[in-house]
Parts: C-alpha cells; structure tokens; sequence
C-alpha cells in the first residue's frame, strides 16, 4: 500500500517536474527579456550611460515632442495602406488557388509562396532598382503613355515605402486567406447551389463571411510585419520616407538612447496588439453568427 | 466552386498571375543580371556570361556567410522542431496553463522582429552572454517555435482519436502507440514546419542585426554590402538560392501532397 502511494508521490512530482520544464524555457526566453525591455523603458540616459533610476521621462518626452507623434500616425497609415492593398491583391489570387484541383493548387500556392525564401535585403534591393529613375517602372509607364518622363516618384519617399512593403508582404497575406478559404465545406457551397442561389450569391452569402477570419489575421499580420519593419523604409524611404520604426532603430545605433527606443517599442507594443485583437475579434464574430 | 462562370475565373486568373509578376519580379532583375550586363536599365543580351558565377566561387566573404547561415538555420530548426513538437504533446488534451503557454510562445512571432530582436538584446547584455552565433540561434528559435507547436499541434487534433483509442485496445504500449500511431501521423507536419522554421531562420535579418556577434549570417552581410551597392556575382548568388529553393518545393509537394490527399480521401 505504502509502495502504491510512494509511485504515485514519484510520478506527480516527475510531471510537476515536466510542468515546470515545459514553462521554463519560453518564459526564460520570451517573458523575461521583456519584462526587462519594458523595465529599461523606465530609465534613461545620462552622457552614454544608462541611469537606472525610475522615471516617466521617455514617456513624456514621447508625447509632447512634435517629432514623434505624427510620425507614429503616418507610420500607422502607411502600414494600413499596406495591408489594404495586400488583401486586395492576395484574395483572388487565394480564391482563385482553391478553385484548382489537388496537386495544382498547392503547386500553386508554393509558387506564390516560394519569393518568401529568398533574401529580403535582396528583394528591396532589386525593388529599389525597379522603381528607380531608370528601372523597369518608369520606362514601362512611359513606353505606355501614362509618364511624359521617367519620374522620382516611387524612390526615396513614402510611396516607395508602401509599394515596396506590399510587394514583399503578399504572401503573407495569401497563406490565412487561402487556408480560411479551403476550409468552407464544400458542401455549404453545394447547398446553397442547390437552393438556387447564384455563383456571386454564393460568393457573398456564404464564402466572403467565412473566409473574413482569414482576412482578418491577414490584414493584422501584414499591417504587424509592415510597423515593424525598420529595413525597408532605411533602405527605400530616403530623406523624407521617415518612420517610426527607423526612429526606433535609430536609438540603438547613432541616438544611442536605449531607454528611449524601449518606450518608444511600448508605444509600437501597444499598436501591435490592438491589431491583432481587433482583427481576432471582427474576424471571429464575423465567422461564427453565419 | 467548380461551377464559376468563366469570366470570374478568366479575372481571378487574371489577378493571380499579376501576383505571380509582382513577386516574381524582384527575383528576376538579380537572376538575369547574373547572365548578362546590364547598364542604365538596359540589358544587354548579345552577350551572355557565366562569369558572376565565377567570381561567386572565389568570393570567401559570402560562402563563408552562407555557411554561417545553413548552420544557424540547421540548429534552429532541430531545437525549434524538437520543443515544438515536445510542448505541442504536453499541451495537447490538456487544459491547465495552456493558453498561458500559448501566449508566451506566439509573443515573438506576433510581435515585430524589432521589439524581440531588442529584447533579445537588452537581455542577453543584462545576463552578459557575449553576442555570437549562439545568440543568434537563440533568437531564430524563439522566433520560430510558434510556427513550428501550432503546426505539430494542428495535425494532433485534426488527428481521430479513434487511432489512439484502437492502439490501445490492440495492446500497444503507450511508447507503441506514439512510435507507431502518433509519430508517423505527425511526421508530415513536423518535416513541414522543419522546411518553414529554416525557411524563416535563412532569411531572418532584423532579430539578427540586433543579436548578432562579428559573425554575420548571409543576409546581415548583405545588409552590410548593400550600402556600397551589390558586385555582380551576388546575382549569381541569387539565382543559385532560387533554383535550390524550387527544386527543394517541388521534392516537397512531390513527397508530401500525395500523401495528404490520401488521407484526405479516407
């Protein structure tokens, strides 16, 4: 009897001890460093070094310096406008993936996923020769007609930044769309079918509102990526394509004011997780009352 | 959705090959650049070389880069394809602390690259853990696990209970049943996330500027290169990775999809 409850005292601590494993290495590794990231948010910076005495200063100075506000809104608007123009372009390229049968719709799909793997520094840059003065844009706008001449418009300002995030943020767009889409029932689609609805009916009563989780963990996962990309607009934004997350960079490297870069990542925080629940949340409620 | 009248279809095409365009764009500039000369925006086609590839083979700074970056990536995938799937089986049918866990774990991957990256930063400083490779894997992995337990976690309860319930009345053992049962079910979604998580780890470039030590992986050196502008033979880098990329998807969608649909069918 006692050699029964000896075991049994063994194994709860064993899994008591693979509890605390199983949370030990993510906590240590994500929550830790930060906590310590929102901790240093509260010091500041005294001729190099940094003063590790409490106080709301990197916040104040956050709010009431006219530089920083409104290029944290422009930032948020660009990054809206990317994903807007994401969906719009990854939506029927997902739709029309899941109207393909078997192997030619993930052969598809990998097709349009496969620009993911190659080097991000590489694509901005071959963007950034696109869009120049003399790239691949401009002389097509002009062999058409639309430019009398090559124009400096899609270089070095925030239009360079919006076209060249969108490009490379698509993907991201196509894969939760794709995956909500693939899930309708296809006999949902059927039913309806039956019951005599129309194609574009179909579409608009029964796919588009069960496919909105998908669009919205889209949208809120391109517009995450796009705020907090800090190399695209370095490398695209020029003089005048400034924002917030170059700003941000900018403390940890030639400002060297880490205090007030890790105020200033509370601040992007912040956003990025009201993106995320809004886009849970208008996705989900959505989905479920059809 | 078969039953698509044909102009929809004839614009979703339409709009789908645009997409392919948009993305494929950017890669096509290096990829043709790496065969012929291209000078003011003009390529100039009479005369084709294979010299960029030459000069890639002597270029020691980039390979070395690459090394780097296949081992950062090699390290990441095998720890993050090992937790992942470990704490996707603690956590599968079990209801204490797991949305804690899960909200911990998907914190770097839904936060931007920037915050963990100078999180990362700030603490490896604070515990004085020196900036090298091993800070660097650390940050791919952490990034990535996210990616890799949804994906484990996904296939375990997509997966009938029915399977687990028959092994066991067959008189398999508990370790039977995950060698035999378990195991072979999850293999094609851990081998899937294996290609997404080194996917991720060879082209992650912010979380490792912030991390990295003197040794840097491929993109961080072409970061660095950028600023002077690329030389020629970097093209021909280009177009080495996307010819390896593709030819490794389509081994994927050849090993794996059939399989897939096989399931799917039962």
């Amino acid at each position: 009897m006692s050699a029964v409850v000896t075991t049994q005292l063994a194994e709860r601590r064993s899994s008591l001890l693979v509890t605390v494993l199983a949370f030990a290495a993510p906590v240590i590794f994500v929550l830790v460093p930060l906590a310590i990231f929102l901790v240093y948010s509260f010091f500041s910076v005294d001729q190099g070094t940094i003063v590790y005495a409490p106080t709301l200063g990197n916040y104040v100075r956050f709010f009431t310096d006219p530089i920083f506000l409104p290029v944290f809104w422009n930032t948020i608007v660009l990054c809206v406008s990317v994903a807007v123009i994401c969906i719009l372009l990854a939506y029927p390229a997902a739709y029309f993936l899941t109207t393909l049968r078997g192997r030619w719709r993930y052969a598809l799909l990998m097709l349009l996923l496969v620009p993911l793997l190659m080097s991000y520094v590489i694509k901005i840059y071959a963007i950034r020769s696109i869009l120049g003065l003399n790239g691949f844009l401009n002389k097509a706008l002009v062999a058409i007609g639309i430019l009398q001449q090559p124009s400096t418009l899609f270089v070095f300002n925030m239009n360079a930044i919006l076209l060249t995030l969108s490009l490379l943020l698509i993907p991201f767009a196509i894969l939760p769309i794709f995956l909500s889409l693939e899930r309708i029932p296809q006999t949902l689609l059927r039913a309806s079918d039956d019951l005599g609805a129309s194609g574009l009916q179909t579409f608009l009563r029964i796919t588009l509102p069960l496919s909105l989780p998908g669009v919205a963990s889209a949208a809120s996962f391109v517009f995450v990526l796009a705020i907090g990309d800090f190399l695209t607009p370095q490398m695209v934004g020029g003089t005048s394509g400034f924002t917030f997350g170059r700003i941000l960079y900018s403390q940890f490297g030639t400002a060297y004011n880490w205090p007030f870069g890790a105020a200033l990542s509370v601040a992007l925080a912040i956003v990025v997780i009201c993106a995320i629940l809004i886009g849970e949340r208008f996705g989900r409620s959505r989905g479920t009352s059809v | 959705m078969n039953a698509l009248p044909r102009p929809s279809t004839i614009f979703l095409a339409a709009i789908t090959t645009l997409v392919a365009v948009l993305l494929y764009s950017p890669l096509f500039v290096p990829i043709v650049s790496s065969f012929f000369t291209i000078s003011h925006g003009d390529v100039d086609w009479s005369s084709p070389t294979l010299s960029t590839y030459r000069a890639l083979a002597e270029n020691h700074d980039i390979l070395t880069a690459l090394r780097t970056t296949l081992i950062v990536g090699l390290c990441t995938v095998v720890l993050s394809v090992v937790s992942g799937t470990l704490l996707a089986l603690y956590y599968h049918g079990r209801r204490s602390g797991r949305s804690i866990l899960q909200f911990i774990i998907f914190l770097p991957f839904l936060m931007p690259p920037i915050i963990s990256g100078l999180a990362l930063l700030i603490f490896f400083r604070e515990i004085g853990l020196e900036r090298s490779l091993l800070t660097v894997v650390i940050g791919h992995t952490v990034f990535v696990l996210a990616i890799v337990y949804r994906t484990v976690l996904m296939r375990l309860q997509s997966m009938s209970r029915t399977l687990v319930e028959a092994s066991y009345d067959l008189g398999a053992t508990g370790w039977q049943t995950f060698w035999r049962i378990i195991l072979p079910n999850l293999s094609s979604a851990m081998v899937g996330a294996a290609i997404l998580a080194f996917a991720l780890s060879f082209d992650e470039t912010m979380i490792t500027i912030l991390v990295t030590g003197t040794q840097s992986t491929l993109p961080v050196r072409l970061w660095a290169m950028m600023r002077l502008g690329f030389s020629p033979d970097i093209n021909a880098l280009v177009a080495l990775i996307l010819m390896f990329t593709v030819l490794l998807c389509v081994l994927a969608a050849r090993f794996l999809i059939p399989r897939q649909m096989a399931t799917e069918r039962s």
